[in-house]
């Protein structure tokens, strides 16, 4: 167990929940608060656990900190998120996520589902593949100078904080990435050995700024979800769509909590929590006193503590809410912009052709064999589309042009099926109604 | 495009550096330095001015000089002649450090850009890094061929993967940037 604190010279004691003026006794700096203690330029070293689990706000409030902490400064940021998919900046969420049940696009519009229930879908600012947060998954984030980082170095740390703990099957891939070997359970009789199954634990991401590097990695210790993470990052769409930008890597994923099952030793996520600042401490020769502090913080909520040239402690909504860069961050993340317009050129395609040549599934049934169904979108815009349904080849290009008259420059994310039926009727009055309504069904569950 | 317009406070994200701190102490800290030219022009002598290729009034160019500068953040900016338009990238040095580049994010068309604000972004190996324009401008467009062909970056860095063209609205802000041997300087120092 953690040794008591102690009290008297050294740490301080600061109370930013219950008052915005630190309690900072013998000293004669003015009072600040979180934001002020950041951004601090003795803060060299920053230890905060988020009490938040809205993923928009600790995205942002580690944002503010890559922006705002002092350039020689080493932070470790950690915190747990509510059930959320999270896509890389130049990914796609029509086909890296299973986006319909993840939320109603048309009701987040209108800012009905984002503070709800049910799983968001989350676009991060660094790089990167799809990667499934909950309450079983630690995120830990890294900042510090550039000059000194390296893709592997913090991933690394961790994996030390999981050795001792006794996972010393983990280990760092060469995607940065952390893995964990077990034994696969050997079926077949006539192998001589089980081989190793490699599974992902932990996916990491990279921004760099010109003196600042970001690592953020996810880390699986005990997800609830775990055997249906692929349902949350799996398109239906991905059969038709072809996108510029960054595709995800898939990886068969476990938890860190799996080979504790029949430990004697107890697993606990802020067990975790404080192996990873202990070793956070040991990189980069961080006072004991703040160590101590900053693993015994989340007992008393809402706290931080400050020495000489450090910092640790809580962090959460109440800091968000106060900082307007913070709340600025939040914004952009949730606005439809970010999420969606952010997204590089794609294309949607019922049939093969030139740049997605990829033999496609067949049609439903209810479909005509000649419906051909081909969207272009720009910054999330269809910019380009050809929709018919006729085997006639003019009258096929004058249902098209009839349907892109409609659908030219619509973001695709504002569009909802009732509209897309409404815009595929305007393609013939003639073709059976029963078409129509299929086709934009179809779309509409591919897409919509 | 809607990142690169939006996310990014000016003066706050750079692309990559990795100076040793001796290197940075000689040079206008990235928070001072902004509008990083006349601050060092200024300080050493008002004879600093890079000469522009100004047509003379006999039709002659008058003089061409230090039409290509760099930044300690690693991007470069290369004026046209007549000095009105500048295409910008990223430095071979970052190209190499970024490693494969898988992707290009281009500045909208129109967009005013301040010294330290974004004409686009880099992705390489899960990081995402922003390009930066060194001077005031407005984009007039940005490079499509790496839309395609991300690669170029690593394969053409300061020449065909140039990243943005902007419309150069302060020439004289090129005058603080770095000339090939200082930057070549604090690349070594790294």
């Amino acid at each position: 167990m953690l040794p008591s604190l102690r009290r008297g010279p050294g740490p301080w004691l600061l109370s930013s929940s219950c008052s915005s003026f630190f309690v900072r006794r013998n000293s004669t700096v003015p009072p600040s608060r979180f934001t002020a203690l950041a951004s601090r330029k003795s803060s060299r070293y920053q230890i905060y656990q988020s009490l938040s689990s809205d993923p928009y706000v600790n995205l942002s409030i580690e944002h503010f900190l890559l922006e705002n902490a002092p350039s020689d400064s080493s932070i470790l940021f950690l915190y747990i998120n509510k059930p959320c998919v999270v896509i890389g900046r130049n990914q796609n969420p029509w086909l890296e996520t299973n986006l319909r049940p993840l939320q109603n696009t048309h009701t987040v519009q209108n800012n009905e589902v984002s503070n709800g229930e049910g799983v968001l879908y989350v676009r991060r600012r660094s790089g990167g593949g799809a990667v499934f947060h909950d309450e079983g998954n630690l995120n830990y984030s890294v900042i510090s100078p550039r000059s000194t980082f390296t893709r592997n170095k913090h991933a690394e740390m961790v994996v030390r904080a999981l050795h001792r703990l006794g996972a010393t099957n983990t280990s760092v891939s060469e995607r940065h990435d952390i893995m964990m070997s077990t034994e696969a359970l050997n079926r077949d009789s006539d192998a001589s050995a089980p081989e190793p199954l490699m599974r992902k634990i932990s996916g990491s991401a990279f921004k760099l700024t010109s003196q600042r590097a970001l690592h953020h990695g996810t880390c699986l210790l005990d997800s609830p979800n775990i055997h249906n993470i692929g349902y949350f990052l799996r398109s239906p769409a991905r059969d038709y769509v072809k996108a510029r930008g960054v595709e995800s890597v898939r990886s068969p994923v476990g938890n860190v909590s799996s080979i504790f099952t029949d430990a004697s030793m107890p697993f606990s996520i802020q067990g975790v929590i404080a192996s990873i600042m202990e070793e956070f401490a040991q990189l980069y020769a961080i006072n004991p006193d703040a160590i101590l502090r900053a693993q015994r913080a989340h007992v008393n909520e809402g706290e931080l503590y400050t020495g000489d040239n450090w910092v640790v402690g809580t962090v959460g909504e109440s800091q968000a809410s106060e900082e307007l860069e913070i709340k600025r961050g939040i914004d952009e993340l949730q606005s439809m912009e970010w999420k969606y317009t952010q997204t590089p050129q794609f294309t949607f395609s019922t049939f093969p052709f030139e740049e997605d040549p990829r033999p496609r599934p067949p049609l439903l049934s209810s479909l005509p064999p000649s419906t051909r169904a081909f969207l272009r979108l720009k910054h999330g815009a269809i910019i380009e589309s050809q929709i018919s349904l006729s085997p006639n080849p003019l009258e096929a290009s004058k249902q098209s042009n009839r349907v892109h008259e409609a659908l030219n420059g619509r973001r695709l994310h504002e569009i909802s099926p009732s509209q897309l039926n409404g815009i595929l009727s305007r393609m013939d009055h003639e073709a059976e109604g029963n078409a129509i309504q299929s086709l934009s069904t179809f779309l509409a569950s591919k897409l919509l | 495009m809607a990142a690169v317009a939006r996310s990014i406070r000016p003066l706050a994200s750079r692309m990559l550096s990795q100076r040793a701190p001796i290197a940075a102490s000689c040079r206008v800290s990235p928070v001072a330095g902004f509008p990083r030219g006349s601050v060092r022009c200024f300080s050493q002598s008002p004879l600093c001015m890079i000469v522009l290729p100004i047509h003379g009034l006999d039709g002659h160019d008058v003089e061409l000089t230090q039409l290509k500068k760099y930044t300690d953040s690693h991007e470069w900016i290369e004026l046209a002649e007549g000095g009105k338009t500048a295409k910008i990238g990223i430095t071979e040095h970052a190209a190499n450090s970024l490693g494969d580049v898988v992707f290009v994010e281009l500045a909208e068309e129109g967009r005013e850009v301040s010294p330290g604000e974004p004409v686009g972004a880099v992705e390489s190996v899960k990081s995402a890094s922003d390009v930066l324009s060194p001077v005031t401008g407005k984009v007039i467009q940005g490079n499509t061929v790496l839309e395609d062909n991300a690669k170029l970056i690593n394969q053409s860095a300061e020449k065909d993967a140039w990243i943005a063209e902007i419309e150069v609205h302060k020439p004289d802000e090129l005058e603080g940037l770095l000339d090939e041997a200082a930057y070549k300087e604090t690349v070594a120092s790294e």
